[in-house]
């Protein structure tokens, strides 16, 4: 036995493992730090620092101390920085391939916090949506103001007339040159003539016998062959002609059609339906409403890939490269991932937030047990008191599923400019503001409906119109104000709809001049657009007389060949030949 | 690096059983290929310290194998995918994940698996391969070696001192 076997080989086996641990315990912490750096610099693109990180095994939790996320856009800025973070997580699990944390306890998480120097960027996000939400409302900054420039409107490229009207002086142009290769093909007048000259000095020929008529038959079937050489061309002309005029007016039609189509895009887009009703609160507070909705959408967009696994590609090729779990039945199915119990208090300029998470999770059919997230802040603006309940569940197939609803109360707020334009200025000066409001969430369709209550408004501005004086006027002598802020749609961009009490006392005063100055807009939005098309069709009309003409010569050479083709060249010389041979029969037979 | 081939060369050279020397090496595949810090390596080096297989090759073997996983990477998981993703092989991989053993040695992880069934299967031709090596090499080699100018000269430098001072000291078998 012990020939095979060295029993001291334990002790090498047991130092080796002591020391392998030791060096973990030691170093585990180090190996951590700098891992969490080079994988958050890999994510985020920019200089992730941590202060330290402490490692302790019995029970394994980990302790990541002064962590800071530069924020790429902004390297003066951290994009999120927090004092603390406690993991502690189930070592059987972890053993058994499985991530359970079962404490994860975050202390003083800032966003947007001040770095003590600039962070190193290594790449900058090229996305710039939330501008473009903020884009698509500046259309309503005032009344008078509120409807899009008209010449801007007109200039936009975008235009389905203006991308109509192109394509088609394209396919004119296209066409045109098939049609010219085609005209250059056909016989000339020179060439008809020359046809008609060779069958009139057939038909004209002499016969003497019935071999000169053979003759004269032979060299009209070579004619004819000629003539059927370019029938063919002239075939191939009318298809062409026929396509070109068909695809033509297709194109006519869908140009005829973009002005329409055209008035109903910048409909939807300014959401000018809904000012057709006297949708007040819409044009007033849609603005506000939009800017708050693109912080949802931005939360959205960080927070989507990282729950449903479909972030960036260079992610899933790592996974790849490393290779990964598969997972077969069990006897209660558990996600891979799971954060029993969270705790993050969240400290913003507007007061402190408590974020609690409980079962958040990836995986949620595995567990059939929702993610819960909460949050409540009792110190928003001074004395504002939020909270905030949402539950959300992943199925096999990545669906985001969501519901969750919200209260505000008693949130003060001062100074918040609402309108700022030549027109017209309006402004809160102070208030308290009371809001609820629920949400479902299905994959990336949002329904939200919101109510809010404005109390102790005391509303400022400044008005240079007779209609925005008159807006003005109405806004500044209520006190209470409430609003129903209804989202629907795509959450990147979701259908909104804002609808108030306001819109009933506004709307009796200023519907019919506002109906007017929509009335106007249209006229001239449309008017704008007829013009376009006039030019555009314009232009088609001096070539349709091209097309015509092309028709008609087709038509012509078309009908001389055909004339030439029915040609009788024969049959004259054929009763030459009987006359003759009549007449010589009859003095034979003494006629 | 140095003392390590100093050992190799040791073991090559010395009296130690050709069987030894590549059973360490091939079990320093097995290692070398597969993750670090996985079940079947500590079963593995227990193994090796426990029955007599020479420490210096299966050292060296886990370090050059190490290197070479490198470029085996995506083949050892192709294997792992194509076994774990297997339809055919569904019921045995359900089974076996019912035992904590499995699931504690993370052979449902792609790249463990893979590199374990990968270096299990050419452990075998890698034990034969180096045995045969190592006897042509005592047998042929090294005296074919010996009468080399080069290895006289090597003979003279530092690098053969020091692996005549660990051979008087007797070395790591």
């Amino acid at each position: 036995m012990t020939r095979f076997i060295r029993w001291q080989g334990i002790i090498g086996f047991l130092s080796v493992i002591i020391f392998l641990a030791a060096f973990v315990f030691i170093f585990a912490g180090s190996f951590i730090k700098a891992g969490l750096e080079k994988s958050g610099e890999w994510y985020l693109g920019a200089e992730v620092n941590v202060e330290e990180v402490e490692v302790n095994l019995f029970p394994l939790s980990l302790t990541i101390i002064g962590f800071q996320a530069t924020d790429s856009e902004k390297p003066t800025h951290n994009m999120v920085s927090f004092s603390k973070a406690a993991v502690s997580l189930d070592v059987w699990q972890y053993l058994l391939g499985k991530i359970y944390i079962d404490d994860l306890a975050i202390t003083q998480l800032e966003m947007d916090k001040k770095r003590k120097s600039p962070g190193d960027v290594y790449f900058t996000s090229d996305s710039k949506k939330s501008g473009e939400v903020k884009d698509a409302t500046n259309g309503f900054t005032s009344i008078d103001t509120s409807l899009p420039s008209i010449d801007s409107l007109l200039k936009n490229a975008n235009l389905e007339t203006v991308k109509q009207a192109k394509r088609l002086q394209e396919s004119y142009k296209a066409e045109q040159a098939k049609l010219a290769g085609i005209q250059a093909s056909l016989p000339s007048k020179e060439k008809l003539a020359d046809y008609k000259k060779q069958v009139k000095s057939l038909t004209e020929t002499k016969v003497k016998s019935i071999a000169d008529v053979d003759k004269v038959t032979k060299a009209f079937t070579e004619l004819k062959d000629k003539f059927n050489a370019d029938k063919e061309i002239i075939s191939r002309a009318k298809t062409q002609l026929l396509q070109s005029k068909d695809l033509l007016n297709a194109q006519i039609q869908q140009l005829k059609n973009a002005p329409q189509e055209d008035w109903l895009a910048i409909e939807k887009k300014y959401q000018l339906q809904s000012v057709n009703t006297g949708d007040f609160a819409h044009i007033f507070f849609g603005e506000q409403a939009r800017e708050y909705l693109g912080y949802v959408e931005k939360a959205y967009q960080k927070l989507s890939p990282l729950l449903t696994g479909k972030s960036a590609t260079s992610k899933t090729v790592q996974t790849r490269k490393n290779g990964e779990f598969v997972y077969f039945s069990e006897q209660s199915p558990q996600p891979s991932v799971l954060i029993k119990k969270a705790h993050i208090s969240l400290i913003l300029t507007q007061g402190d937030i408590v974020i609690e998470g409980q079962a958040l999770t990836h995986q949620h059919w595995k567990g059939e047990q929702l993610s819960v997230v909460k949050m409540y802040s009792s110190n928003l603006q001074g004395q504002g008191e939020f909270t905030f309940d949402m539950t959300f569940s992943l199925d096999k197939q990545q669906t985001l599923k969501s519901d969750g609803k919200w209260q505000l109360a008693n949130l003060s707020v001062a100074d918040i400019a609402i309108q700022k334009s030549s027109a017209l200025s309006l402004s809160l000066n102070q208030a308290v503001v009371s809001a609820k409001g629920t949400f479902n969430l299905l994959a990336d369709q949002v329904v939200s409906k919101n109510d809010i209550a404005i109390n102790k408004a005391d509303f400022n501005g400044e008005a240079s119109s007779s209609l925005s004086s008159m807006l003005l006027e109405t806004i500044t002598s209520m006190d209470n104000l409430s609003l129903n802020v209804n989202a629907k749609g795509k959450i990147t961009s979701p259908e909104l709809t804002v609808s108030s009490s306001l819109d009933k006392q506004l709307k009796n005063v200023l519907q019919k001049q506002l109906s007017e100055k929509l009335s106007n807009f249209k006229g001239e939005i449309n008017a704008g657009l007829n013009k376009k098309l006039a030019s555009a069709l314009g232009d088609g009309e001096s070539k349709d007389k091209a097309f015509i003409d092309l028709e008609s010569l087709i038509s012509t050479v078309d009908g001389s060949l055909t004339d030439l083709l029915n040609s009788d060249v024969t049959q004259g010389h054929k009763n030459q030949l009987k006359d003759k041979l009549k007449k010589k029969l009859g003095n034979l037979f003494g006629g | 690096m140095l003392t390590l081939l100093v050992k190799l060369f040791q073991a090559l050279n010395s009296e130690s059983s050709t069987r030894q020397i590549s059973l360490a090496i091939s079990l320093g595949l097995i290692v070398g290929l597969s993750p670090s810090l996985v079940l079947h390596n500590l079963i593995i080096l227990f193994v090796v310290f426990m029955i007599r297989v020479n420490l210096g090759a299966f050292i060296l073997a886990v370090g050059v194998f190490k290197g070479l996983s490198v470029l085996s990477s995506s083949f050892v998981l192709f294997i792992g995918e194509s076994l774990l993703n297997s339809s055919a092989l569904y019921g045995v991989f359900d089974s076996l994940y019912q035992l904590s053993f499995f699931k504690l040695a993370h052979w449902h992880h792609t790249y463990t698996l893979g590199a374990l069934v990968l270096g299990t299967l050419l452990s075998l031709p890698v034990y034969f391969l180096s045995k045969y090596l190592i006897e042509e090499y005592r047998i042929h080699i090294k005296s074919f070696i010996e009468q080399f100018a080069i290895v006289k000269a090597l003979k003279a430098s530092k690098f053969y001192r020091l692996y005549l001072s660990m051979s008087d000291q007797g070395g790591i078998s």
